[in-house]
């Protein structure tokens, strides 16, 4: 995709994760994300964490694995109506870069809120629950499978 | 180690003396008394961070084509290269057609044809608002004024007060809350449809309908079903089959839109969809009803509002409606209308709409004035009513010939009595009719399709288009040259 000028994608959602500068954007507003959770009072560094990583997998998860279609009208008829956002990316090309980086950022995190909240082991449960529920998603043999129809129309 | 990372800590605290140090310190050390599984768990997963690091990229289609080398070579080999055109033999007739029957006059209720004044019956001017003085005169003013046009699309520099008057006039004579122009009458339902229709939906079109839906649902992407030309039965058979499919489905049913597409007055047959059936379908089925009414806008009703004016259905409640300004009105363009909600929508997708430039002011200019003689004389769509009854009741008793389409209906085709010739020995007769006929004064055309590319290609025909503005002398002239053509053609 590019910047400043019109794109020539008929989807538009295939490309934007190779748009320049995105990767240091997507970081900036989850560093931002962190630091409202730590002005938040009556909350610990490590639950700040814990609260960090749960809020982005969240709604990673909402935005990349549960929302299908585009939000815009696109040009190719609504030929990605049924697949959610994480299988528009690329054209659903497995292992690209942007799909590595989104893989590696809910790792980092979950071991950053190990790392704070001295590796508790309630935490340990509510992040790895949080990591699974955005990592097997992006499994390539998940790519387009609907687990009892759940989610497929 | 341990005690270097407790020094680190003190020596820490020392220097900043926060709480925030301190608390790293003992975290660094809750590293090293961390639960087993946790780290276990953390080592898989930095693993799997290296793992990807070293995966190359691959597409996901799961059916993909892997061809041997012999494979490809035989591929290669097989190939034919098409000509860029077409190679006609010089005999065709269609070709001879365009190379030898030339007309330099206006396309009105005569031409001038090779030379010769016929009667012009072939001719979609039904209501004879080509070269109507009125109508020219205020096109020239509209030139003179804003000059041939914007060249640009409407929502880019294409649009001028004259459209949004267009616009708004058409709305209001069809009764509807907004209508919008596009700048071609093909374009109108064949962007329309696929505005709306999208892969997954599902339509449900007449057999007979004219190339340009063709084209619009071709685009679309979507499921087709076609049930038989102008078949109620048959339609509700499919919309019963299908409502079966959406019982074992209910999740997919739902996100499923599903169309009826007809159109108006089938310009390929002459006859009328039979709307009040049509309707009740709808609602029993809940299909979204598009009709396009080319033929009928400007015909049919008592004045000329089309199919729901002929069958007393409200407008309101056929979803979308389209027409060309190319019949009727003699102008250039077509337009759509419905419910705001509905039609806003084409702003925006309609790619005819939104990627084509607007039509020349003049022209838009033109089709207001044809609007306004057709809004107060009502009694042209009379005249033109009782002439095609008329024109079809002497028709009709033609030996050799058989008139098809409503009676009401200004487009009439001639077909040959006997079904069972073949398709080219028919066309060659009905070509020699329509020559014999030329010969005569009266221009006639056989109905000409894209052979290849039909859907349903219909059975040949002559197609003879009724004008207001004949009267009975003239209508008997043709029933005449026709009759005599006939006769000739049948004994040659």
């Amino acid at each position: 995709m590019n910047v400043g000028v019109a794109h020539s994608e008929p989807n538009p959602n295939t490309s934007y994760f190779n748009s320049r500068g995105i990767w240091l954007t997507y970081v900036i507003v989850v560093v931002i994300l962190h630091y409202v959770c730590l002005s938040l009072p009556f909350l610990t560094v490590g639950m700040a964490w814990t609260l960090t990583s749960l809020l982005h997998n969240l709604i990673m998860f909402v935005i990349l694995h549960l929302e299908k279609g585009t939000p815009f009208e696109t040009s190719d008829q609504g030929r990605s109506r049924f697949l959610t956002a994480w299988e528009q990316i690329d054209s659903g090309t497995q292992f690209s870069a942007s799909r590595k980086f989104l893989t590696v950022v809910p790792i980092v995190l979950f071991f950053l809120a190990s790392f704070y909240t001295k590796y508790d082991p309630y935490h340990f449960v509510v992040n790895t629950v949080s990591l699974l529920s955005v990592l097997l998603p992006k499994l390539p043999m998940f790519h387009g499978v609907r687990i009892f129809g759940i989610n497929k129309y | 180690m341990f005690n270097f990372l407790h020094m680190c800590g003190l020596a820490a605290e020392a220097t900043l003396s926060t709480t925030a140090s301190w608390d790293l310190y003992e975290t660094i050390q809750a590293l090293f008394q961390a639960p087993s599984y946790h780290l276990v768990f953390e080592a898989a997963l930095i693993l799997w961070i290296v793992g990807l690091l070293f995966t190359k990229s691959y597409s996901s289609k799961v059916n993909k084509l892997t061809l041997t080398d012999k494979e490809k070579a035989d591929l290669v080999e097989e190939w034919q290269p098409e000509p860029l055109v077409p190679n006609v033999p010089e005999d065709d007739p269609e070709l001879i057609n365009i190379r030898t029957r030339i007309v330099d006059s206006k396309l009105g209720k005569y031409v001038t044809l090779n030379g010769q004044k016929c009667l012009n019956m072939a001719s979609l001017n039904f209501l004879a608002m080509v070269g109507k003085e009125v109508i020219e005169e205020e096109a020239v003013k509209s030139l003179k004024k804003y000059g041939v046009g914007a060249c640009g699309p409407r929502g880019f520099y294409g649009t001028v007060d004259v459209h949004l008057e267009e616009e708004e006039k058409l709305a209001q004579f069809m009764g509807t809350e907004e209508a919008i122009v596009y700048s071609y009458g093909f374009a109108t339902i064949a962007s329309a449809i696929p505005a709306y229709s999208k892969r997954g939906d599902i339509i449900f079109c007449d057999e007979g309908v004219c190339f340009a839906i063709q084209k619009g649902i071709q685009a679309s992407r979507s499921k087709v079903k076609m049930f038989r030309h102008n078949d109620t039965a048959d339609l509700e058979r499919l919309l019963t089959l299908h409502a079966e499919e959406e019982r074992k489905d209910v999740k997919k049913a739902r996100v499923t839109r599903k169309f009826l597409i007809v159109e108006g007055l089938y310009v390929n047959y002459g006859d009328i969809c039979p709307l009040p059936k049509l309707m009740e379908l709808k609602w029993k089925y809940k299909l979204r009803l598009f009709m396009d009414e080319s033929i009928s806008f400007g015909t049919l009703g008592k004045t000329g509002r089309g199919v729901t004016e002929h069958f007393n259905v409200p407008i309101d409640d056929v979803d979308f409606i389209s027409a060309s300004l190319e019949n009727a009105l003699g102008s250039f363009g077509g337009f759509g209308c419905g419910k705001s909600y509905v039609i806003d929508h084409q702003r925006l997708s309609g790619l005819g709409y939104c990627f084509s430039a607007s039509t020349p002011p003049m022209l838009s200019q033109a089709a207001i004035v044809a609007l306004d003689l057709l809004k107060n004389t009502p009694d042209m769509v009379d005249r033109l009513h009782a002439n095609s009854a008329y024109l079809h009741e002497k028709l009709s008793r033609v030996p050799g010939l058989r008139v098809v389409g409503d009676t009401v209906s200004p487009v009439l085709h001639l077909q040959l009595a006997e079904s069972d010739r073949k398709r080219a020995s028919a066309m060659a007769t009905l070509r020699c009719i329509v020559q014999m006929a030329e010969e005569e004064g009266v221009a006639l055309v056989v109905a000409s399709y894209l052979e290849k590319d039909e859907r349903h290609l219909p059975p040949p025909s002559i197609r003879l288009a009724v004008n207001c503005d004949l009267d009975e002398k003239e209508m008997d002239r043709v029933v005449e040259v026709i009759d005599h053509a006939c006769l000739a053609s049948s004994n040659s």
